[in-house]
């Protein structure tokens, strides 16, 4: 044990044989943890603000819905209100009001909305205003008018893509045509059920967010005036979740699915409610994946360059400690301790400036705006500023791969310095 | 008792027709040409010969640095051609003790812990460590240097570090392949005294491969290499080191 501490004490000084080297070559190790701690950063920061907006755009971090309505979309697959009392008791419980930004039910139905020009498709989504505003970003994309309140009875909010296909500005009038559903386990014999239904409705807003599939079908109203016209009182399609942060997802998916155990649900987290955008991400991890695996090889490979040409140089000292009565394996070990030293400063520097870049990207964000210049549309789907966000896991793993790679490409010159010839290194003086 | 801990043997070192050849590509440069000798404990002993004559190989040999290619090497009984090389490591750190030209010492090291390094790697305690490199500094002369790098040593001062550590763990032999050679003549007799204290206090065996005519006048036996063969072997009174 003495013997290692003593090797380890020589490999470490011999790194400050000559300090200029160590540092630079420390540096490229540095820099490299640096670049992967960087792009993973912004990688999930950007994953973070994507789902963030594409969740609010569509069914939030977690979706609660009547069992199979995933699979098959039925408007005749509906929940009995009372589920969403249910599921704010969960989340207000201990710490999972930290977790929870909103909750918001929902009646989905399809539809014809006509007007004095045109007629379209479109998507109905009866909502409670205050709580949809706390889930869905469609009120925060108001180009004309204004959202729903509360306390309005009546009145719609359309896409920008769907007002210019109708003709219709705020104000205008629009007819909606739609078919009353029979919600499983309801009375048969309720009037108007499953029969054609329209209301005369009162455009109070338009909305532009970008995104081709809502602004062209998406039609937003009260969500008792959407119960009434479809006969479901009392009922809706799904209650839509937003967390505070993406990565409870799952845990809170779980958990609601121990707790609503006495209706037929199915309870989604937002990977398994839009698997499509999951399978973009694990595409873009990969890919990511394998550019750090380019750059960390580059820097290994100077490493290895800069370790190897140490012990070429040395070749007299390791005969002298050979003639002296160290071992091979000693040796070796003497060349790894001073790999270990020079990691070890490697990482220290890369985490210094590695998560300081990081903090900085984190609080005022990489600003995109200068590259997409005129071509920035009016409305995005996402924040052109991206915001670096970087998890206690994502460092450890970071620095567990570049320890390992500096310590694999040390076992080449390791195992050269083991392989010393005795007489040969010592005619070296 | 470790296998290399072995009974007193009769020599210190014992040669039988041991051979030696390197070559170079194609060309066979024989070094050693069948050098019997032997060398009882306790020997002040210098080999001579001019460049090239094998002194270097015989002493890498003796030591165990080289295997010869054939013969037999006999060091305090055990025939180094049977032994494997972890074995002859723990023969070096344990029974020999190395001087060479020069750049001897670990510059990383200061003077006291490169006189420690074969102690530390035999797991001496750092009490007993420090205790008998100071003991051993203070007799020949290096108590103020003691945390000096190498680089900021004299050659002289250097080389007395060196046999400093080679003489420190108590080794049986000590082979210094021309210890000498780059130190004035005042610093290399200063140095030939140390040793020559050390050979008679501690009844260590010194061998020397030398062309200096200090160290031979010194040695009470000395052998003349020429061309792979011993030349001569004389026993001398010289000058009691």
């Amino acid at each position: 044990m003495m013997g290692v501490f003593l090797l380890v004490k020589i490999g470490w000084r011999n790194l400050w044989r000559s300090p200029g080297g160590t540092l630079l070559t420390a540096l490229a190790l540095g820099l490299g943890l640096t670049f992967v701690l960087i792009s993973l950063g912004l990688l999930d920061g950007s994953h973070e603000q994507m789902v963030r907006n594409r969740v609010r755009f569509g069914t939030g971090h977690v979706v609660i819905q009547a069992e199979g309505y995933q699979r098959t979309g039925s408007p005749e697959l509906l929940l009995p209100a009372g589920i969403v009392p249910k599921t704010e008791a969960y989340l207000r419980a201990d710490a999972k009001q930290l977790v929870s930004h909103g909750v918001s039910p929902r009646l989905l139905a399809s539809g014809l909305l006509t007007s004095a020009a045109n007629s379209d498709g479109v998507r109905i989504m009866g909502v409670i205003p205050k709580e949809e505003r706390a889930v869905s970003l469609i009120p925060e994309r108001m180009v004309e008018g204004s959202y729903l309140t509360d306390d309005q009875l009546s009145g719609v909010v359309i896409g920008a893509a769907l007002a210019r296909k109708l003709a219709v500005k705020v104000g205008g009038k629009v007819v909606l045509m739609i078919q009353g559903v029979q919600p499983s386990g309801t009375d048969t014999t309720d009037a108007g059920k499953g029969e054609m239904q329209s209301a005369l409705l009162r455009v109070s807003g338009i909305f532009r967010t970008g995104v081709q599939a809502v602004d062209a079908h998406v039609v937003q109203m009260p969500l008792s005036e959407a119960q009434a016209l479809l006969g479901a009182p009392d009922r809706i399609t799904q209650v839509a979740l937003l967390l505070e942060w993406e990565g409870d997802s799952v845990a809170v998916a779980q958990g609601l699915r121990k707790q609503l155990t006495d209706v037929p649900v199915e309870i989604l987290s937002w990977r398994e409610a839009m698997p499509s955008l999951a399978q973009i991400f694990l595409l873009e991890e990969g890919f990511n994946l394998v550019m750090n695996g380019v750059v960390l090889a580059m820097v290994g490979l100077g490493i290895l360059n800069t370790i190897l040409m140490r012990v070429l140089q040395r070749r007299y000292e390791f005969g002298l400690c050979l003639a002296l009565g160290l071992r091979p394996g000693q040796l070796a070990v003497m060349v790894i301790g001073e790999s270990l030293a020079l990691t070890a400063i490697s990482l220290a520097l890369g985490l210094v400036i590695g998560l300081s870049v990081e903090h900085y990207l984190a609080t005022w964000g990489l600003d995109l705006r200068w590259f997409f210049q005129s071509s920035l549309p009016a409305s995005l789907v996402f924040d052109p500023i991206l915001y670096s966000r970087l998890s206690l896991p994502r460092i450890v793993s970071s620095v567990g791969i570049v320890f390992l790679t500096a310590i694999t490409i040390s076992l080449y010159p390791a195992l050269k310095a083991a392989r010393t010839e005795l007489a040969g290194a010592l005619k070296l003086a | 008792m470790t296998r290399l801990e072995h009974d007193v043997a009769e020599w210190a070192v014992e040669l039988t027709d041991v051979t030696k050849t390197y070559r170079k590509g194609p060309i066979a440069v024989p070094a050693l040409r069948g050098i019997s000798l032997r060398i009882a404990p306790g020997e002040f002993l210098a080999i001579a010969g001019s460049s090239g004559s094998g002194k270097t190989t015989l002493l890498n040999i003796i030591g165990g640095l080289e295997r010869a290619d054939g013969g037999n090497v006999l060091v305090e009984g055990k025939n180094l051609q049977h032994l494997s090389s972890g074995d002859l490591a723990r023969l070096r750190l344990r029974r020999l003790g190395f001087i060479f030209q020069a750049y001897n010492l670990l510059p990383v090291l200061t003077a006291l812990e490169n006189a420690e390094f074969i102690l530390l790697l035999q797991g001496v305690p750092a009490k007993e460590r420090k205790e008998r490199v100071r003991k051993l500094f203070a007799e020949i002369g290096l108590v103020s240097l003691e945390n000096r790098r190498p680089g900021e040593l004299s050659g002289g001062q250097q080389q007395r570090v060196a046999v400093a550590r080679a003489v420190v763990a108590q080794p049986a032999l000590i082979l210094a392949d021309e210890p000498t050679a780059n130190l004035d003549s005042v610093t290399a007799a200063a140095l030939l005294d140390v040793m020559g204290q050390l050979n008679r206090t501690h009844g260590t065996t010194f061998v020397y491969a030398t062309h200096d005519p200090q160290v031979m006048e010194r040695a009470r036996r000395l052998i003349r290499l020429h061309d792979g063969h011993i030349a001569s072997d004389e026993a001398r009174a010289g000058h009691a080191p």
